[in-house]
């Protein structure tokens, strides 16, 4: 309540703020194809003051009426500098010109590009595209989840996981955005490649701490994905030829340059060489990947711009037993700019998850067989304003309001002829938010960002209201199913409500440094039911009921930031300590899957997480990259497991070191390569071992939950790119891309285990598992023209 | 099912791109030694024997000591009881076979062990089983040779029974090959029901064409001899057997965490420091007997 009241002062005060002054909007737009530029800064000499674009391109700011000069920075872009004559409030746009591209001309000294240190943002990392495509990829395909791996605070629980941890956080608690719509599983095959087509994505952000008040529904952070708008100057194609995709991507613009949009479609093409090698029965096997991305834009007028965007892409495995998932998600999005201080954005977006078994693709079978699907589906509506009051303050406000539905398992067994059909009653949830925010200057040294969210959630029916007993149930043991009450459509089973408040400060230290704190609470209602060491595409996401309450986190981080040698690099040094509740685990041999009372197998239980994050980017010259140093611990705290004491988590890693460097030489060769080390995840082992029916059965005397590590983990990685002319007919542009994944041939340890013997199970023995042990070279074609 | 062999394949090559097991040397803490029962009663007109060990440190790999002069007991649920007697110090006891007949349907029987001062028990019911129809097999032959095995081709077999009415019946496939028992944890097969699982809705039907399968390990050749068993169980002796399976399977990218296997032997005075582990059960058996015979295969589709 206290904190409420904070706000509540501290934007009644900003009102008092208010002055007779003009403001200036417009959009950024990069040059060379239109897009929008996101966080791009704008900063007045004359004021010293400055504002950033949004992630549509927009910005605003308000100064009296004078003449200025206007100096526009964005890192990968050469600085502009404008002199303004303002008198009124304007609009005007700009265009920014890639570094690049740029031969020769001089250069304007940077002056902005220190945003790191001055903005209010903390815990958050930006990869640019441009980076990521020329950091080393595995198996040669560009992968934007893999590349953010190596930043601070990123880690994933082995080598071909799915999915990535932050800051001790599990792989459901990153909400995933591609165009504001969330993306449920960010896989292809299993988790060794990304749902993100590289050609389509402008611009990749992973927030991790110091979370704004405009995001909520996920505990650990935001991996807010843009796409490219398309060109709106020219037709272009791209495309590429790799190891694994072959890519393709169309982009225009349309109705005089008002819009533009891309289309772009990967497909992996290794069942397509292997057909000609396969006989028989296997002939119609199908093992392949593919996704599909669009996006189109239409500017109606100077006020109106519209996008709609859709995601489609889809694994399938399979001869005759076939086995699929995808995810798919479309949004429609409009911006409005009501007058030069008031920005809005609505997003109506559709977002699906969905897997199917079948045991009998070609229906060839009707006396046997079997068919299971599952799926989460989810309708959304999400208005974001943003007011730019003054100089000093900007508001933010909106809300958002998501409808689910979940099918947790619907499945078809047919035996000797005889059907039968399992369903588990679909859920429905209804999860709303509303915030509001402030940007603020309080001084020339102190800038403030403090919001609240308050976030509302609701399990309806119709479905299946599941009252669970612990009479006479151990902790850690399945619970007892006492009642099952059927609900009305409507209906309301459970209802939670979180006030979420958000903060962070930044405290200018002179020079090129600062000093920035940030806390967060943020509470999630959806969850992954997955109990296996790296998740797979069957793991079912179900919501908070009156058995799974939602999951809530603090966090509280502070950070140094300072720049050397005129921006040319950027350090900072984070430290961070997360309080996680209403974690879920597991039951022994719980039962996740066609479970109609899945909700008995789970159990709850508090997580705890800290650590410190070291960081220093080189971002000019030919020699750029980064190093990042993350030291952190993970621990959960689960009644009914390890003799209920804080055990750490299979996520845990201690150290964990990247380092990314690319060097640009001047010719056509471009060099890159990437290492990291880090510490093994935890493992549990049996302390003694029984004999049953001749088998070695292991038995852990003490009942501890990770007491063990596996062995560290490193490896190398390496990447040439030579730029060539032209693509084809002496047009466009190519290049060849030469990669080498793990090159000093590690076998990395992705798990320890204990079994029996192959030949005698009376005979124990130990197990390293490594996913990946061999040297992996790949080469890519890319294209452009 | 022979789909479900080349989609597997599949999925192992995918997998296979480079991953690789390597047998290492590891450190475990040491345990307390526990005793150790493993003792199943069946229907079935033969000696049965509950024999008692004691457990080891994990990578010991020497012979387990046996839990010698122990006093074994077996009660009816009207309190009539069989003492088991031991074979020469061997921690094996035994119920001669002429003695088995109070074992019927229905029936539930505990366990009774006192060992160095301490009683112990355990609880558990012979469920009904129903019989096994029948058993075919067909022709199959491998796209690649497995690398465990030699044999490219040869018969694929599966059994026929029906499972009856009534939700929550439980089972434990045993096959013999050759008069040798299929014994690799990770090839157990249990069913609930006609099915795997109790969510799979599959009462009283004819179990379900994996589970038909699952009396496989390689391929059977002309001339091989097939014994299959039908066990009923009790729930608690299907998780119990689940959990072995599970343990035994672990490892790998989608390993679940380990976990102690439940056992139902229970220390009568509940404040005992000591426990036991291992399982005893009860069951109904039914059985089939075939020899392959490649003029009798099934045709393949």
């Amino acid at each position: 309540m206290k904190i409420r009241l904070f706000i509540l002062l501290l934007l009644a005060s900003s009102y008092n703020l208010l002055a007779q002054e003009s403001s200036l909007s417009g959009y950024v737009r990069d040059a060379s194809n239109g897009e929008g530029m996101i966080g791009a800064s704008i900063y007045v000499k004359e004021l010293k003051t400055g504002t950033q674009t949004n992630a549509y391109g927009f910005y605003s700011i308000s100064i009296p009426s004078g003449r200025y000069t206007l100096v526009l920075t964005s890192i990968g872009y050469s600085p502009l500098e404008k002199i303004i004559e303002l008198d009124g409030s304007q609009k005007m746009d700009f265009e920014m010109t890639d570094e690049a591209s740029v031969l020769q001309e001089v250069v304007v000294k940077a002056q902005r590009e220190d945003a790191n240190v001055k903005s209010l943002e903390m815990s958050v990392n930006k990869v640019e595209m441009k980076t990521i495509k020329k950091m080393p990829a595995f198996l040669g395909e560009v992968d934007v989840i893999r590349s953010i791996q190596y930043l601070p605070g990123v880690s994933s629980v082995g080598e071909g996981a799915s999915g990535f941890n932050v800051r001790g956080g599990g792989i459901d608690q990153n909400l995933v955005l591609l165009d504001e719509a969330p993306v449920y599983n960010s896989s292809h095959l299993f988790g060794f490649f990304s749902v993100f087509n590289p050609d389509a994505v402008k611009d990749v952000k992973l927030i991790k701490g110091g979370i704004p008040s405009n995001y909520g529904g996920r505990v650990s952070s935001i991996l807010d994905v843009r796409m490219k708008e398309g060109n709106s100057k020219k037709p272009e194609f791209s495309g590429g030829l790799g190891t694994i995709f072959s890519r393709f991507a169309y982009e225009r613009p349309f109705l005089k340059e008002k819009g533009s949009f891309i289309v772009a479609l990967r497909r992996s093409y290794i069942d397509v060489l292997a057909k000609p090698f396969l006989k028989g029965d296997l002939k119609d096997s199908r093992f392949f990947f593919y996704d599909f991305t669009a996006k189109g834009n239409y500017k109606i007028n100077n006020k109106n711009t519209v996008f709609l965007s859709g995601y489609f892409g889809k694994d399938v495995f399979g001869a005759d037993f076939g086995f699929n998932w995808g995810n798919s998600t479309t949004s429609l999005r409009w911006n409005h700019v009501f007058n030069d201080k008031l920005f809005m954005n609505t997003t109506v977006f559709y977002s699906k998850y969905d897997y199917l078994i079948d045991s009998d693709l070609s229906n060839e079978n009707d006396q046997d067989s079997f068919r299971w699907e599952s799926n989460i589906e989810n309708y959304s509506i999400k208005p974001d304003f943003q007011y730019y009051l003054n100089t000093k303050n900007t508001l933010s406000f909106g809300g958002q309001s998501i409808y689910y539905r979940f099918n947790p398992g619907q499945a078809e067994a047919v035996s000797g002829g005889e059907t039968r059909s399992i369903g588990l009653p679909d859920k429905y949830a209804v999860e709303s938010g509303v915030y509001i925010g402030n940007e603020q200057k309080l001084t020339d040294r102190i800038s403030l960002q403090y919001g609240i969210r308050y976030s509302d959630y609701r399990y309806i029916g119709k479905g299946n209201k599941i009252t669970l007993s612990t009479e006479g149930v151990e902790p850690g043991e399945r619970k007892n199913v006492a009642d099952i009450e059927a609900v009305e459509s409507g209906e309301l089973i459970q209802q939670y409500g979180n006030w979420e408040p958000r903060f962070s400060a930044n405290v200018s230290l002179g020079g090129s440094s600062s000093l920035k704190l940030s806390y967060n609470r943020l509470a999630q209602y959806v969850h992954l039911l997955s109990n296996t060491t790296a998740s797979s595409p069957l793991d079912v996401w179900t919501p908070s009921s009156n058995n799974i309450k939602p999951q809530l986190s603090d966090q509280i981080a502070m950070g140094y930031f300072r720049n050397f040698d005129s921006n040319t690099y950027e350090a900072s040094v984070e430290v961070y300590y997360k309080k996680l509740y209403n974690q879920i685990d597991y039951v022994r041999n719980a039962d996740l899957l066609l479970n109609p009372a899945v909700e008995a197998d789970l159990l709850a239980g508090d997580g705890r997480a800290y650590g410190a994050e070291f960081y220093l980017k080189k971002n000019k010259g030919k020699f750029n990259g980064w190093v990042s140093y993350t030291l952190a611990r993970t621990e959960r705290l689960v009644e009914g497991l390890n003799n209920d004491d804080w055990f750490p988590a299979r996520i845990d890693k201690m150290h964990n070191l990247s380092l990314v460097s690319i060097y640009d030489t001047d010719k056509k060769w471009t060099y890159s390569a990437t290492f990291n080390f880090s510490s093994g995840t935890p493992a549990s082992f049996p302390t003694n071992k029984f004999l049953w029916q001749g088998i070695a059965l292991p038995h852990n005397y003490y009942d501890t939950r990770n007491t063990y590590r596996i062995p560290a983990s490193h490896r190398l990685d390496v990447a040439a790119t030579r730029k060539n002319k032209h693509a084809f007919f002496k047009k466009g542009e190519s290049e060849w891309v030469f990669s080498v994944y793990n090159v000093y041939n590690r076998r990395n340890p992705f798990s320890v285990y204990v079994r029996q013997n192959e030949d005698n199970f009376a005979m124990t023995e130990a197990v390293r598992y490594s996913v990946f042990a061999s040297i992996l070279p790949a080469v890519t074609y890319n294209f452009k023209f | 099912m022979k789909k479900l062999f080349y989609s597997s394949f599949i999925f192992i090559s995918v997998f296979a791109l480079s991953s690789c097991e390597d047998v290492i040397e590891l450190k475990v803490q040491d345990g307390v030694e526990q005793l150790v029962v493993d003792g199943w009663l069946t229907s079935k007109y033969e000696d049965q024997i509950i024999k008692l060990t004691l457990s080891q440190g994990y990578f010991d790999n020497s012979d387990p000591k046996p839990a010698t002069g122990a006093n074994v007991i077996v009660f009816e649920e009207d309190s009539t009881s069989h003492v088991l007697l031991e074979i020469d110090n061997s921690g094996e006891y035994l119920l001669p076979k002429e003695e088995t007949g109070f074992l019927k349907e229905n029936g539930q029987y505990a366990l009774y062990i006192e060992y160095e001062g301490e009683a112990y028990a355990a609880v558990s019911k012979l469920n009904r089983v129903p019989p096994i129809d029948s058993l075919s097999y067909e022709y199959f032959e491998f796209p690649f040779a497995p690398d465990d095995s030699a044999a490219t081709e040869g018969y694929f077999a599966e059994f026929y029974a029906n499972e009856p009415a009534g939700e929550g019946d439980t089972y434990w496939i045993r096959t013999k090959k050759n008069g040798e028992l299929i014994n690799d944890p990770t090839l157990i097969s249990i069913a609930y029901d006609a099915g795997f699982t109790p969510g799979s809705g599959t009462d009283g039907l004819i179990f379900i064409l994996p589970v038909r399968q699952s009396i496989n390990d390689g391929l059977y050749v002309h001339g091989d001899s097939i014994h299959v068993e039908l066990w009923s169980t009790t729930p608690d002796a299907y998780y119990y057997l689940l959990q072995v399976r599970q343990e035994s399977s672990s490892g790998g990218i989608f390993a679940t965490p380990p976990a102690n296997i439940p056992t139902n032997i229970f220390n009568l005075n509940s404040a005992s420091e000591k426990k036991a582990i291992g399982f005893f059960g009860v069951s109904g058996v039914s059985m089939f007997d075939a020899v392959i015979d490649s003029t009798k295969a099934r045709i393949s589709d």
